[in-house]
């Protein structure tokens, strides 16, 4: 499942974090990175061109990571994308909300290759479950 | 050696990009004080602090992350109504803003900020709880904001609020070693709140503005700052857009090459016909289309919206006329206008004394203006507009504007100049008086200004940039500060006169006109050669004379030029029109009173005359005479 050709879309307000995400997701062999600075941009790439993979930052201007999220699984031909949290934020509530949302998976920051690696295994892992059942 | 080894590009992008996100903040602060319950600017700053965290939290820099999610947690409050603004929370939020700003400072040093000071930190505590003198916590929020945002609380009891869900929840998303590494990231918020002493409201405030001290134009600091930015000269954010265009314009040069090198194959083979030299005229013209395309699209990346750098300012003036008791709002316009990267950094220090200089000596306090039919609030205004190649930055404030009479005598008190000189001042004359070295008007040397530094530095700099400041004052009404500046720094618009065959440039922003010059009109006036344009006496400068070249003959022209300290008019043989002259630097050999070089069309190489270097080695006068000038006749004669 965790095929190198995969495309991932980053989304995240700050271009360091933006940065940070590739240069990670680099690091485990994926190349195929796109970026969107909010969610409204995420909506636009993610429906003009298919992604396999969605990273996103939950504070965001215009549209945020959550609402992101709920758009993600209310459209019928994207709602199979995984989606990956990624926030500062570790409080209860959040994840609550983004498990609710139907994140596929929560991250908080910073994180190291290795957390993300682990947490995209995770994810592939369940969605070859899916695959397969 | 840095902290931040192998992470420096990282570390780079995070101190840009987050320092812009800081002045956005620092901005939205002084907003928030006039509308502090505005929803919106409540939530923008939440995420500012937010991202900032995030950002410091792969840098590992600890203490950056402990203030500012300290201080995101406030911001959390008070956009979710638990807790309401109040001086006191907001002096607070400003020290820890300021605090993450020399965080930043010292990131950009490599080193790891330390951690911020533990009143502070109690202060932003108590805040949190409401508990801050005079901080009036909602409802009965003051029991509960502490709890809802102590999540290492929360999750040492994961079964406690959210009912059996959340474990399964939280089991199926991050799995169960997650849970354990959320527990470790957030031990530090269960830390109790601490009842540090509630403090004066005076010792607040100065507790406040004290931090800021390194802001202020003192000697050393500026001095510290500037090798920082420095550092930081070398990256830049460049609109994609702009690239592509670079990239497109050259790809474009590379067909256009490729056509002309065919046509030179053809030529070389004999092919000669109107057809080939019409492709070739075709082809050489479109190829210098294209050259002054690229040349304005590559200065295009250098551009950048001046905003960046007014974004700053707003905070500065609030804390300096609080400091001073004074209201004041700063009113930027045209943020977007674009101006050299390079001139933005060196624009930052004059304008912030601009505007001090505009809260303490311009603006009145509230008595003295309510006393002269004044709305109480002062207003001043920082603007910027691009006026054809130039870029004009005004700082305008309406207060009591300049007395030029008070000017000249404060002038002659402090020995700068002479009754004499006085006497002969016109208005602006009188004005340009405070950038003279060691003028200042302040009677009472206050804290922000009145040394006398400042103005003189703020000219020079000015000036540094191949720009010039003048003042426009109406007593009762205001004073306003207009900087001129050249769009860039690379290409100077110049104008070439000529010694003999030998041309030079001379800046045209410097010129005002080109007359020319009648034995009969040159009068000497106390030994000084001179002649009276529009009834303005204006000594003669040989520019010969200047360059130490022998005074053998009798100038044909003379070019009006005007620096901040003087007009005069400079005598030269002959004149051979402008040009926009490409400055290359002579970087390890600096003749005296030469700016740089240029190379006209033709191949000549040109020098470009320093005015300003040229007239201070000026000293000696003996030339300035009308005899010397005229020497060719009237001495040979004799």
């Amino acid at each position: 499942m965790s095929d190198p050709k995969m495309k991932f879309l980053v989304v995240d307000d700050f271009s360091t974090m933006r940065r940070i995400v590739r240069n990670l997701l680099k690091e485990l062999g994926f190349t195929n990175v796109d970026e969107a600075e909010d969610g409204a941009v995420a909506l636009q790439k993610l429906n003009s061109a298919p992604f396999d993979f969605v990273v996103t930052d939950w504070n965001m201007p215009n549209m945020d990571g959550l609402t992101l999220l709920q758009t993600i699984r209310q459209t019928p031909h994207l709602k199979h994308l995984p989606v990956l949290m990624v926030t500062a934020e570790a409080k209860k509530e959040n994840i609550i909300a983004a498990a609710q949302a139907g994140a596929s998976g929560y991250i908080v920051k910073p994180f190291t290759a290795a957390t993300m690696s682990e947490k995209l295994e995770k994810i592939f892992e369940k969605m070859g479950k899916k695959a397969a059942a | 050696m840095s902290d931040f080894a192998g992470m420096e590009d990282l570390l780079q992008d995070f101190l840009i990009e987050a320092g812009d996100l800081l002045s956005g903040v620092d901005n939205k602060l002084v907003d928030l004080e006039r509308a502090p319950d505005d929803r919106n600017l409540l939530n923008e700053i939440f995420r500012g602090f937010h991202t900032i965290k995030g950002g410091a939290g792969f840098l590992n820099a600890t203490e950056l992350v402990t203030l500012c999610h300290l201080t995101e947690n406030l911001f959390d409050n008070l956009r979710n109504g638990q807790l309401e603004i109040t001086p006191e929370v907001m002096d607070v939020i400003l020290e820890a803003t300021g605090t993450v700003r020399d965080m930043f400072a010292s990131l950009e040093q490599g080193t790891q900020p330390s951690p911020a000071e533990g009143e502070l930190i109690g202060r932003l505590r108590q805040a949190i709880a409401g508990e801050l003198a005079g901080g009036q916590s909602v409802a009965d929020a003051g029991a509960e904001a502490p709890a809802a945002h102590a999540p290492a609380a929360a999750s040492a009891s994961p079964a406690g609020k959210a009912g059996p869900d959340w474990e399964l929840l939280h089991g199926a998303l991050v799995g169960v070693p997650a849970l354990k590494e959320v527990r470790e990231v957030k031990p530090p918020a269960a830390a109790v709140m601490p009842a540090a002493p509630v403090k004066a409201p005076e010792e607040v405030i100065k507790a406040a503005t004290g931090r800021r001290a390194s802001d202020k134009p003192g000697a050393a600091a500026p001095a510290g700052r500037r090798e920082g930015e420095k550092q930081r000269d070398n990256s830049i954010r460049v609109d994609t857009t702009r690239l592509d265009q670079v990239l497109n314009l050259s790809g474009e040069i590379g067909l256009t090459k490729n056509r002309l090198n065919a046509l030179r194959s053809d030529i070389l083979s004999g092919r000669n016909d109107t057809e080939t030299l019409h492709s070739l005229d075709l082809a050489v013209s479109q190829l210098d289309l294209l050259v002054s395309d690229l040349q304005n699209a590559v200065m295009k990346t250098r551009m950048q919206p001046i905003g960046r750098l007014f974004q700053k300012y707003p905070r500065i003036a609030r804390d300096l006329a609080r400091n001073m008791g004074k209201d004041v709002e700063l009113v930027l316009a045209g943020e977007e206008t674009e101006i050299d990267k390079t001139m933005i950094e060196d624009l930052a220090d004059p304008i912030i004394h601009l505007i001090r200089n505009a809260v303490d000596h311009g603006v009145e306090d509230s008595a003295e203006r309510t006393a002269n039919g004044k709305p109480e609030k002062s207003i001043v205004r920082l603007e910027a507009r691009q006026e054809g190649d130039h870029i004009v930055i005004l700082v305008a404030d309406d207060g009591r504007g300049m007395n030029a009479e008070r000017l000249r005598a404060k002038a002659v008190e402090k020995g700068l100049i002479t009754d004499e000189e006085s006497n002969a001042m016109d208005e602006r004359q009188s004005f340009n008086l405070v950038f003279l070295p060691g003028f200042s008007m302040a009677v009472q040397v206050s804290d922000v200004s009145g040394r006398g530094v400042g103005m003189d530095v703020v000219r020079t700099n000015i000036q540094k940039l191949n720009g010039n400041i003048e003042i426009q004052s109406v007593l009762g009404k205001g004073t306003t500060f207009v900087i001129s500046l050249p769009l860039t720094l690379a290409i100077l618009p110049v104008l070439l006169v000529r010694l003999g065959d030998q041309p030079f440039a001379v800046p045209l922003s410097m010129v005002r006109e080109i007359l020319p010059i009648e034995a009969r009109e040159v009068q000497e006036v106390g030994g000084r050669a001179t002649m009276v344009v529009r009834g303005e006496v204006l000594p003669i400068l040989p520019l010969a004379g200047l360059l130490g070249w022998p005074l053998d003959r009798s100038p044909g022209y003379g070019v009006l030029m005007q620096t901040a300290e003087m007009s005069f008019i400079l005598a030269i043989d002959s004149f051979a029109g402008r040009e926009d002259a490409v400055i290359k630097s002579l970087d390890d050999f600096r003749p005296k009173g030469v700016a740089g070089v240029t190379t006209l069309s033709n191949g000549q190489i040109v020098l470009i005359l320093d005015m300003k270097e040229l007239l201070g080695s000026a000293g000696d006068q003996r030339w300035m005479s009308r005899l010397s000038l005229m020497a060719k006749k009237p001495v040979l004669a004799a």
